[in-house]
């Protein structure tokens, strides 16, 4: 499988490691405008850097092309990919809009190509457990759910992220990650109700922090927290807890790294002390390299993606529906 | 491949076999447990073939490899026959209760041209391999001391018949972490001091044990080997290492990759743990290693060498004093 990665950024960046340890994928073009990026990508498999993402599209010889550049610009390469022929992995969220997202559905049947949006939370082997202790009936039937998800305000570092009308904030780009995770799990969203500070931030680099919750068809109630309140020091982190009628189960990243490196470093003559977590997983259920895998799995065997695209356009609705609550201030129905 | 299972005496077995249906290419022989009662449920609980006596596998020429899970003083006859039956052979640690059965397991496996692999899983646990690499690496300096734990829970049973188990707490805990700091610095262990008892259970061995022990390369580290988590602890034990170094220190806990269950239908509060399965990651190393008939990752020697230390804590205890080797 011959794959071409467009972005070159943060999220690239992992993709273009998992690949290393995908035997039967092989990066041949990574593209990104910003020369050193690609470059810096494209050394790692050996190929020529591309600073035009069209020029990687066009390739003949690409079987796949892996979507990483910004929110903003999703729909327009994956509807071009598409019409290449090519099979799209893109990074969540789908897109700024409910209408774009049909748009690329729309140009991946048309080009009867498979299209993946990256909802990686459903890889991720804690919330893999957390479905598994749900199903196997421990804690009862699951009633009432908190989520969080937060630390340093990705703007500090990709400027991009703290515009609304190329990111979505933090609730589009960040929350969608539970988001999606939640309506897999517990089926279809009824109301939802958001308070946050969207629409009273000034700059860019404003911190953003919103609170919502959720109703779903079946009467499951749930919180979610999406904090971009942090600096660059604040460690990124998430949780979920699911309580239900027989018990409850609860997972934090915060209180699951196995790995705390604590380095003596000289900072302007003042001895500091860095402290570096690390939560090491085995490519095997690592979950960026295993959503990969499993997407080039059902397009080498032609099966079911893992991730259906409208499971995606349908979380992509419900973030859209959780902002616009906070907008006019009232809980809103999902409505497709 | 084909691989059997020798004994199920060992609780992982049952870790074991269900890791073995994972990796490609395995098919596995059969039980074979001389416990009919113990073996058939084993067998019918994993959908596998029941042998009563282990010979019916060994004398099965499509048989390439066994697991033996038997009681630690059982290990020794078993890996002999099965090496003199040309089956390569991952062995329970510890190897064996004696230095002299380690040897021979040794001998007769390099005679007989067969692989002999002694599971230490800990070495494949991801944490557990990133802190050995940014100790090699020299992020933390020369490093000074460790403070380790392997602790557990009682496990009853043979482990606590010092004719089959070869000791308690200390022979059952000690050699993971042994293993795991001797593969890491490169290094023998030189000197011990350990202290031990029957503190917390009613049993014939011991059930608290702390070694406190110098390698040769003069770092020292301490461990508590000891069973002394209760039965309504939330998970089995732990493996946890603090090292401190010229440059830094760092913390290891090698099962902290889990969230946490309260059922009212268990009444007690429970790990639920979602990081890498060592053992299926160890099982497919020593398959590869067979396959491409490359090294064994964990041979027999550090095996023998972690058993030297256990035995060592045992004779201080004894004697009360430093035991240097």
């Amino acid at each position: 499988m011959r794959v071409g990665i467009i972005g070159a950024g943060g999220i690239g960046t992992v993709h273009a490691n998992c690949y290393k340890n995908i035997p039967d994928a092989k990066v041949v073009a990574v593209a990104d405008i910003i020369p050193e990026r690609s470059k810096k990508l494209a050394d790692i498999f050996g190929v020529d850097p591309y600073d035009n993402a069209e020029d990687v599209i066009k390739r003949k010889d690409i079987d796949v092309i892996d979507v990483c550049v910004p929110t903003y610009l999703h729909s327009e390469f994956v509807i071009k990919a598409a019409s290449a022929k090519k099979h799209v992995l893109c990074e969540k969220p789908m897109a700024l809009t409910y209408e774009d997202g049909l748009k690329m559905i729309e140009a991946a049947s048309k080009n009867d190509v498979k299209f993946m949006i990256a909802h990686v939370l459903r890889f991720f082997p804690e919330y893999i457990k957390a479905r598994e202790i749900i199903n196997s009936g421990s804690i009862g039937l699951p009633k009432v759910v908190r989520t969080y998800r937060g630390g340093p305000n990705p703007a500090i570092v990709r400027e991009w992220y703290g515009y609304h009308d190329k990111s979505g904030g933090s609730i589009q780009d960040s929350l969608i990650h539970d988001i999606d995770f939640l309506t897999w799990t517990f089926g279809p969203v009824r109301e939802v109700y958001t308070r946050g500070n969207v629409f009273k931030r000034k700059e860019p680099f404003d911190p953003e922090y919103d609170l919502v919750m959720m109703e779903f068809e079946n009467g499951i109630i749930a919180h979610l927290v999406s904090d971009w309140s942090g600096n660059q020091r604040t460690q990124f982190g998430a949780k979920i807890e699911i309580a239900g009628t027989d018990g409850l189960v609860e997972f934090t990243s915060f209180n699951s790294i196995p790995l705390k490196l604590n380095l003596f470093e000289e900072n302007k003559g003042k001895a500091e002390s860095v402290s570096i977590p690390e939560s090491p997983l085995s490519p095997d259920i690592e979950p960026y390299t295993r959503e990969i895998r499993e997407f080039l799995e059902s397009v080498e065997k032609d099966s079911q993606i893992p991730v259906p695209a409208h499971d995606a356009l349908y979380a992509l609705k419900v973030a859209l529906t959780c902002i616009e609550s906070m907008r006019v201030n009232k809980p809103l129905e999902v409505k497709l | 491949m084909k691989i059997g299972i020798l004994s199920c005496d060992h609780m992982h077995a049952e870790s074991y076999v269900e890791s073995l249906k994972r990796i490609e290419k395995v098919e596995i022989a059969g039980i074979a447990e001389e416990n009919e009662k113990k073996g058939k449920d084993f067998a019918q609980r994993h959908g596998i073939k029941y042998f009563r006596n282990y010979e019916d596998i060994l004398s099965d020429k499509s048989v390439d490899a066994v697991v033996i899970c038997s009681a630690n003083a059982k290990h020794a006859k078993m890996t002999i026959d099965s090496a003199r039956a040309q089956k390569h052979v991952i062995v329970e640690k510890p190897i064996a209760t004696t230095i002299e059965d380690a040897q021979n397991m040794i001998d007769a496996c390099r005679e007989n041209k067969v692989k002999l692999m002694v599971s230490f899983p800990v070495r494949y646990a991801p944490p557990v391999r990133r802190m050995k690499e940014i100790i090699n690496e020299g992020k933390l300096g020369e490093i000074i001391g460790i403070s380790a734990t392997n602790h557990g829970t009682m496990p009853g049973g043979w482990f606590t018949d010092k004719t089959l188990s070869g000791g308690g707490a200390i022979i059952d805990h000690t050699v993971h972490v042994v293993d795991i700091l001797r593969w890491t610095f490169k290094s023998e262990v030189k000197e011990v001091y350990a202290k031990m008892g029957t503190l917390i259970h009613d049993i014939p061995v011991e059930d608290c044990g702390l070694i406190s022990m110098k390698f040769k390369n003069e770092i020292f580290a301490t461990l508590d080997a000891s069973w002394s988590r209760p039965k309504s602890f939330p998970t089995w034990g732990d493996v946890t290492f603090e090292i401190a170094g010229t440059k830094g220190s760092m913390s290891v806990d090698a099962f902290a990759q889990h969230g946490i269950m309260y059922s009212d239908r268990i009444q007690y509060s429970k790990y639920v743990y979602w990081g890498d399965d060592m053992d299926y990651l160890m099982l497919k190393d020593f398959v590869k290693c067979i396959e491409d008939d490359l090294q064994e990752p964990v041979t027999g020697k550090d095996g023998l060498e972690a058993l030297r230390v256990a035995l060592m804590a045992y004779e201080s205890v004894k004697k009360g004093k430093v035991i240097k080797s």
